[in-house]
C-alpha cells in the first residue's frame, strides 16, 4: 500500500490520488457551503454576489454538489477499509477526554485513522447522503409532493449545519492542532516520528508489511 | 363595481430576505378581493381579462386542456387565475363547485418568508403580495413556502410568476381586471372592512336560503387573506380545492429555530476551536531526536 518515500525518514500517508480527490472535495464543499449559506440566511446573501449573483449560484449549487458527491464516493471506496470502526476504537473513546485536552500519548496507538477521524468521516458521509436526497426535492420542486419538499428543507438545513460544524473541527484539527497534517495532504508524506506520535499502529503495520523499508 | 378610487401609490410593507421592515408611515387602507362562488357561472371572462390585461400570451401555454370544462389542469407561469370546475357526486347528483383559483395574497405570506433573494417578493401596505422578477433567482423556495400551491416558474426566463392582484391597476386607482370583467358581480373589490362585511351579509342570505354551512373563507392560519371567498358549503373547503387550514408552520420553523441553530453551530464552533487552541495549543512532534523510531 503506502510506500516509503526516498531519503529522510518519510512515509507516504496520502498518495497522489487521495490528495487530488481530497482537494476536489474540499473545493467543491467550500463552494456549496458558501453558496448554500447565501440561500440559507439573508445576512449571507452577499456571498451570492461574490459567486456571480443569485441566479448563477442557484444554477451551479446543485451541479457542483454532484461533483462533491462523486469525489466523496471515490474516497469512500478508497478509505472504506481504513475507516471501519474496530474493537481498538473503544480504547480511543474511553480516552476521549485526554485526547481533547492534548494528552494524545495514551491513544497514539491508532491505525491509519483514529476514531475521531473515522467519526468525522462517517458523519460527513451520512450528511452528504442526506444532503443529496433532500437536495433533489429542492432542485426539482414540481416533481415532489409538498410534504416531502418541506421535509427536504428541514433535512437539508440540518445536515448542512452538521456538516459545517464537522468541517470546522476538521480544519481546526488538521491545520492548527496537528502540525504535519497539511503537508501530508499536500505533499503526501509524514515523518516516521509523526506517524509514531499519532498513528503508531498504522506505522507498525506498514513496517511489518515492508520490513526492508526500515533504515 | 365602481373602481377603487382611494388607492394611493403602493407603499411597501414587507420585503423578502431583508432584515428591516419597510418604514412607510402612510395610513393605507387594506384592500380585499371577495369572490362569491355562489353566483359564479363559470363564464371565464375573468380568465380572459387576466390574460389580456397582463399580456400573458395564452397561446404559448404548454398544457393541453383536461377533459372537463376547465381551461387548464392547473395554474401556469403565464396563466395566473383559473376557474376550477370541481365535480363531486352528492346524493346521486352532480355537485359542481366552481372556484376562481389564484394567489390569495396572504397577510402572513409563506412565499415571502421562504424567499432567500432580497427584494424578490414584496408585500404592500394594502395587502398585495407581489413578485419582483428582476430580483428573483429562480430557486422556487416560494413554491414550497406557499400553502396554496400558486407560484410557477417560467422555463424560459427562470423566474417565478403569479397573480399580482393587478397591482399596476390598483396603484392607479382601478380595480383588478378580473373584477372588472365579471358579468354576475361574483367578484368584488374594495377596502377590507367593506368586503368582509359584504361577505358576511352574503353568507347570511345563503344561510337564510337553507345553506346552513355557508361561510366566509378567510383562513386565520396565514393571518387572513386579501382574497376571500363566500362558500355555500363552507364546512367542506375541499369541495373547492381549498386547504381547510393552511399554515406556514414549516416556513416559520425553517426560518426561525433552524436559522438560530445554524448560527449557534457556526459561531459556537469557531469560538470553541479558538478557545481550545489558546488553552491547549498545537501538538508538536519532536523531530529533533536522531535515533530512529523504535519498532
Amino acid at each position: 500500500m503506502a510506500q516509503r518515500a526516498d531519503g529522510r525518514n518519510l512515509i507516504v500517508r496520502y498518495p497522489m490520488i487521495d490528495r487530488v480527490v481530497h482537494w476536489t472535495i474540499a473545493g467543491t464543499f467550500v463552494y456549496v457551503m458558501l453558496t448554500g449559506l447565501a440561500l440559507f440566511s439573508p445576512p449571507f446573501f452577499w456571498l451570492a454576489d461574490v459567486f456571480g449573483g443569485g441566479p448563477v449560484i442557484r444554477y451551479w449549487h446543485p451541479i457542483i454538489a454532484l461533483v462533491f458527491l462523486a469525489a466523496l464516493a471515490v474516497l469512500l471506496v478508497r478509505w472504506f477499509k481504513d475507516m471501519k470502526v474496530d474493537a481498538d476504537d473503544r480504547r480511543w473513546i474511553g480516552h476521549f477526554r485526554e485526547f481533547v485536552t492534548g494528552d494524545e500519548k495514551v491513544v497514539a496507538d491508532a491505525g491509519r485513522f483514529n476514531f475521531g477521524q473515522k467519526a468525522l468521516f462517517w458523519v460527513q458521509s451520512a450528511s452528504a447522503v442526506l444532503l443529496l436526497l433532500s437536495g433533489v426535492t429542492l432542485w426539482f420542486p414540481r416533481s415532489f409532493d409538498v410534504g416531502l419538499r418541506q421535509a427536504g428543507f428541514i433535512v437539508h438545513d440540518l445536515s448542512a449545519i452538521v456538516a459545517i460544524g464537522a468541517l470546522i473541527v476538521h480544519i481546526y484539527m488538521g491545520v492548527f492542532v496537528t502540525p504535519g497534517s497539511v503537508k501530508a495532504m499536500t505533499q503526501g508524506t509524514v515523518s516516521a516520528r509523526w506517524a509514531e506520535a499519532h498513528h503508531a499502529r498504522w506505522l507498525k503495520a506498514l513496517r511489518s508489511a515492508t520490513p526492508q523499508a526500515r533504515h | 363595481m365602481s373602481p377603487v378610487t382611494s388607492a394611493s401609490a403602493l407603499q411597501v410593507k414587507a420585503v423578502s430576505a431583508s432584515p428591516h421592515t419597510a418604514t412607510g408611515i402612510k395610513d393605507v387602507p387594506e384592500l380585499t378581493k371577495m369572490i362569491d362562488v355562489s353566483v359564479c357561472i363559470g363564464c371565464k371572462a375573468c380568465e380572459v381579462a387576466c390574460q389580456e390585461w397582463n399580456d400573458l400570451k395564452v397561446d404559448e401555454i404548454r398544457e393541453s386542456p383536461p377533459q372537463t370544462y376547465q381551461t387548464l389542469p392547473d395554474l401556469e407561469y403565464n396563466f395566473w387565475q383559473l376557474i376550477k370546475f370541481n365535480e363531486t357526486e352528492r346524493d346521486g347528483r352532480l355537485l359542481w363547485t366552481l372556484t376562481k383559483y389564484q394567489c390569495m395574497h396572504c397577510e402572513d405570506p409563506g412565499c415571502l418568508k421562504a424567499c432567500p433573494a432580497p427584494g424578490a417578493i414584496v408585500q404592500y401596505s394594502n395587502g398585495i403580495v407581489d413578485f419582483v422578477q428582476e430580483n428573483c433567482i429562480g430557486c422556487q423556495f416560494c413554491v414550497t413556502g406557499c400553502p396554496f400551491d400558486v407560484p410557477r416558474i417560467s422555463p424560459t426566463t427562470g423566474k417565478v410568476y403569479k397573480c399580482t392582484l393587478c397591482s399596476d391597476r390598483v396603484s392607479a386607482g382601478l380595480e383588478p381586471a378580473c373584477v372588472k370583467s365579471c358579468p354576475t358581480n361574483a367578484i368584488s373589490f374594495g377596502t377590507r372592512e367593506k368586503m368582509l362585511a359584504q361577505a358576511q351579509g352574503r353568507v347570511a342570505q345563503l344561510t337564510a336560503d337553507g345553506l346552513d354551512h355557508a361561510a366566509v373563507y378567510n383562513p386565520s392560519g396565514v393571518g387572513g387573506t386579501h382574497v376571500i371567498y363566500v362558500l355555500p358549503h363552507g364546512d367542506e373547503t375541499s369541495l373547492y380545492g381549498l386547504p381547510t387550514n393552511p399554515k406556514v408552520t414549516f416556513v416559520n420553523l425553517w426560518k426561525g429555530p433552524l436559522k438560530w441553530l445554524g448560527n449557534l453551530v457556526f459561531a459556537g464552533g469557531i469560538v470553541g476551536v479558538v478557545l481550545h487552541y489558546l488553552r491547549y495549543g498545537p501538538r508538536e512532534v519532536d523531530e529533533s531526536r536522531h535515533d530512529d523510531v523504535k519498532h
